[in-house]
């Protein structure tokens, strides 16, 4: 987590949330493709934002089953001894090892010309790395041999002892500059008076709870898909507590059939149910999860083949195509699947999308930012900055208002097409039918009947770069086969 | 950064030097000219790097990567502006300089470095070939009156900076013309003396006076100078020769370099010089004893007086062909350098020391008899390993000792370091108020680009000084320096 003020709230409820470690990312540093606003002045600086993480941790309790980690310009020993007094267990190194194999910070990261060799895929540049494993290896054993002096000079025998030790520290005299003289340090060396069964580092592993997990059920259904490939079907409550829910049962598959996942619908799942946090997070395919009810933030996260299909229980009474149905951040880097949802997303759907197609009444904020490939078909407003970023994939969006091309839509990176290309007219008609088909979408309905209008008033957002490997002129019409390109395409093109 | 695959698609490749008979035969500048089209290209393989390393190798702290796109773009003007923004004379460096910024250039690590040095003679020649580099006159005068004290890279750039925040300036030089060493010292086929000249040019209309057989401390009063001036610079060099005081040194036809070098200079202005004084290499066997850029300046001029055979003899060992491990990028690198006097002919030769000096019946010295000798520090004479050369010519080009003490220095009183150069503040005043020190007088031998920063930073500091000179009364008493020695 970025280091600012009110960090330490949020490293609690971390904590809380059973995560097991918790990075305290400084203001400093970044790779050289970085803008210098991005360098420097990102945040705060990690010994703020680390020791009030210390202290509401130990304030509730919670440090004893996290490990603090802290990174952003670490470079020396004495850098890890403080960071270590002020309540970090592990300290992340970046850029200083960088440097000891051979970086000289070109700042041409992003352009694949490093000429040491370093950050390029060039086989030439990269045939002129210099550096040895026995470099960042001598570099380490230096910030070592530093650490064990400042632990000899303050009496510590081991790192575990020294972690929150914040009484060691003291502010230097030697900061004489006047724009000091007004500085006041007590609220970071701070040291909270706990009582002594309260652990001031990671003393035990975090009970993430997965024996209650609603997977295991589901896993038990499933023998005869993952044993024997017969279909089997599951009808289940599910409840907010059930967090990733398929997630394990997707692991099976992958443990016996890798990525190449089952036949679609091998095990179709029927939840009834308000679903908990990353619902069919990595599903994996062969798997189609069915969900009556609503869920959380994270559905489909990572997808990975499987389907998900949302709809609103039968017998509400609300238009579906008005009200949010699932949380922010669906489909967060989907690699392959579908998704069908019978209502409104929240902020930032489908980011980093890189294959999954999904169909939706409506998104928030920021959706498809940074999307690299796949299909996403919007049958209702978006919020604003959609398609900020946007490299890959194509996203079709039912412009409701009006607005799309003037308010919602970030247009930096992307065309805006009217849909007239006989291809793409019935893509998105056939994607609406079987919208409809899986979710019973009035939406869907109306638009079906209402086509000759409803056509008219589709959007399609195409990235420029995507048009580039396309092969496509960003001037003519775009004519062109919309199954998604393989990753590996782009990633060859962008790496030139 | 012009081309981002420029350093990929490009090699490296510097104006050819003239055929070796040919340049041999006259006095001319030994590079030809690099075609525009070529010289982008160059400019092209700059990558433009995050930390450029060139930037803080070079003393002036050039601003390489942005001129370096300029050239490949061909924006000369601009790229005159910038280059001008920091060098004072680029003219000189672009010709003379070793071009550490080259030594530190990133893409060196990897391969050849570019050339940053070829780009800044082609930039400057560009501007005056156009006509755009023209006087600049001060937008205010301040009334305060500074005196620098020899004429040399290092005066010439304090004066330029002093003049045109707009102080007046006279510039003391005790030889017949301006320029230091520039002039007499550095031959004439490594930087022609016209170069100098359209300079001075600009610097006579902007407002510095020339004030030339001046020599201060000896026919211009240090006194006169003290009540005339507010400051004074003193750029007078480091004159002191290192002697080899070795039996026969007191024969004839045994020279510093610095007594042999500036006669040719003034025979290529055409003057007539007293016969009697002449040293000339003309059908003599001549030994250059030091393996530096002054040997190698010796070299290439004896080659020019048809000798007989030249030796350059240096005590250190012959250093590697590449690189040194001890000097890794982007330090300066140990290394044989090739220099142009070297390709013209002669004998190099390392680890050797001169023991004695024998000569005729008339005083003349005619042989040379030196040994062999182990890696410093000792340099252990290798015993059997003694030989004997002919030579009636030798001439001395082993480093100098600083500046010359008698004189200015002992009269103006100001302290000196433990090396023996001018010892001064991060101002560059030295212990004696309003009195500066710049160059080879405050550092020690050093090169044309380390007088131009000394120079600069100087003027700076006097140009602080003067200021502070308005807002308070003067302060007489000297400041005390650290590691000072006074001289009696």
């Amino acid at each position: 987590m970025v280091a600012e003020v009110g960090v330490g709230t949020v490293a609690a409820g971390v904590a809380k949330a059973h995560a097991d470690v918790v990075l305290i990312s400084g203001d400093s540093g970044g790779t050289g493709a970085s803008p210098l606003s991005s360098i420097k002045h990102a945040g705060i600086p990690w010994e703020l934002g680390l020791a009030e993480t210390q202290q509401v941790l130990l304030l509730n309790d919670l440090r004893s089953r996290i490990r603090v980690q802290t990174d952003g310009k670490l470079q020396t020993g004495r850098d890890v001894v403080i960071a270590a007094l002020l309540g970090a267990e592990e300290f992340g190194f970046a850029t200083t090892p960088l440097i000891a194999m051979g970086c000289i910070m070109m700042r041409k990261c992003h352009l694949n010309t490093c000429s040491v060799g370093i950050a390029t895929q060039d086989p030439v540049l990269r045939q002129k790395f210099q550096g040895q494993p026995e470099h960042v290896i001598n570099f380490f054993f230096f910030i070592a041999e530093q650490v064990r002096q400042y632990m000899a000079e303050l009496g510590f025998s081991t790192v575990d002892e020294m972690v929150g030790r914040v009484d060691m520290l003291d502010v230097e005299q030697a900061v004489n500059h006047w724009k000091a003289r007004g500085l006041d340090f007590s609220t970071i060396l701070y040291n909270p008076p706990v009582p002594s069964r309260v652990a001031r580092r990671c003393v035990q592993s975090q009970d993430h709870g997965l024996d209650h997990a609603l997977d295991h059920q589901l896993v038990e259904h499933s023998l005869d898909a993952l044993l024997s490939l017969n279909s089997v079907e599951i009808n289940l409550p599910v409840r907010n507590v059930h967090r990733s829910v398929g997630t394990i049962l997707s692991g099976e598959v992958a443990r016996r059939y890798g990525s190449k996942g089952l036949p679609d619908d091998t095990v179709r799942i029927h939840l009834n149910g308000s679903a908990g946090q990353s619902l069919g997070a990595f599903l994996a395919k062969g798997i189609t999860l069915t969900l009556e009810g609503d869920a959380n933030d994270y559905v489909g996260k990572g997808l990975s083949g499987g389907h998900v299909i949302v709809y609103p229980p039968r017998e509400s009474k609300f238009a579906p195509e008005e009200n949010i149905i699932i949380g922010n951040v669906a489909l967060y880097g989907a690699t392959s699947g579908e998704a069908f949802f019978n209502g409104v997303a929240g902020e930032r759907f489908a980011v980093r999308n890189s294959g999954s197609t999904a169909v939706v009444e409506g998104v928030g904020d920021h959706g498809c930012e940074y999307m690299t490939n796949g299909l996403v078909l919007v049958l209702g407003a978006t919020g604003r900055n959609f398609a900020a970023g946007m490299s890959g994939g194509i996203a079709y969006v039912f412009d409701e208002r009006g607005d799309f091309a003037e308010k919602r839509c970030n247009v930096e990176s992307v065309d805006l097409e009217p849909l007239i290309e006989p291809e793409d007219v019935q893509l998105v008609r056939g994607l609406i039918a079987r919208h409809y088909e899986l979710t019973g979408s009035p939406r869907a309905q109306w638009i079906l009947e209402n086509w000759q209008d409803a056509v008219s008033r589709f959007t399609k957002v195409f990235p420029h770069e995507y048009k580039r490997v396309l092969g496509v002129s960003r001037n003519q019409p775009a004519n062109v086969p919309v199954e998604p390109v393989a990753a590996s395409a782009v990633e060859q093109v962008q790496h030139g | 950064m012009g081309k981002t695959t420029g350093f990929m698609d490009y090699s490296r490749e510097l104006a050819p030097r003239r055929p070796v008979l040919e340049r041999v035969n006259d006095w001319f500048e030994i590079y030809q000219d690099f075609p525009e089209e070529q010289l982008r290209k160059q400019g092209a393989r700059c990558m433009d790097c995050g930390v450029p390393f060139c930037q803080t190798g070079c003393p002036v702290n050039n601003l390489i990567p942005d001129w370096n796109d300029h050239v490949f773009r061909g924006n000369w003007k601009d790229a005159v502006r910038q280059l001008h923004a920091t060098n004072n004379f680029p003219e000189f460096t672009g010709r003379i300089c070793p071009a550490p910024c080259e030594a530190s250039c990133v893409l060196g690590i990897t391969e050849p470095a570019v050339t940053i040095k070829q780009n800044e003679k082609n930039i400057v020649e560009h501007g005056f070939l156009e006509g755009w580099i023209h006087p600049v006159l001060p937008k205010t005068r301040s009334g305060k009156k500074v005196a620098i004290v020899g004429s040399g890279p290092a005066g010439l750039a304090a004066a330029q900076q002093l003049c045109r925040a707009g102080h007046a300036v006279t510039v003391y030089e005790k030889a017949d013309r301006i320029g230091g060493l520039l002039r007499y010292g550095i031959p004439e086929f490594k930087l022609e003396k016209h170069i100098i000249d359209r300079r001075l040019e600009q610097m006579s209309a902007e407002g510095v006076k020339f004030v030339t057989n001046a020599e201060v401390g000896r026919n211009v009063a240090v006194e006169e100078l003290r009540r005339d001036f507010d400051a004074i610079v003193l750029a007078g060099g480091s004159e002191q020769p290192r002697d080899l005081k070795i039996p026969g040194r007191e024969l004839k036809g045994i020279h510093f370099a610095m007594e042999f070098l500036p006669q040719q200079n003034k025979r290529c202005h055409g003057d007539v010089l007293d016969p009697a004084s002449d040293i000339l290499a003309t059908g003599k066997h001549v030994v250059i004893i030091g393996g530096g850029d002054t040997g190698a300046d010796c070299l290439g001029t004896c080659h020019r007086q048809k000798p007989l055979s030249v030796h350059q003899f240096e005590i250190m060992p012959k250093p590697p062909d590449e690189r040194a491990a001890h000097t890794p990028w982007p330090l300066w690198p140990m290394q044989l350098r090739i220099e142009g006097a070297h390709e013209e002919g002669g004998i190099r030769d390392w680890s050797i020391a001169t023991t004695s000096f024998t000569g005729d019946e008339n005083g003349n010295v005619n042989q040379l008899h030196a040994v062999r000798v182990a890696p410093p520090p000792k340099f252990e004479p290798i015993a059997g390993t003694e030989f004997t050369i002919d030579a009636d010519l030798v001439l001395i080009a082993m480093g100098f000792l600083g500046p010359v003490r008698k004189g200015m220095i002992e009269q103006l009183g100001v302290q000196l370091d433990n090396r023996g150069n001018v010892a001064t503040d991060e101002n560059y005043m030295s212990s004696v108020q309003g009195v500066f020190a710049a160059g080879d007088m405050r550092r020690g031998q050093s090169l044309v680009v380390w007088a131009i920063s000394e120079g600069r930073k100087a003027a700076a500091g006097v140009d602080q000084y003067l200021k502070q000179l308005d807002a308070q009364p003067r302060i007489e008493s000297a400041q005390t320096l650290p590691n000072a020695i006074r001289i009696a």
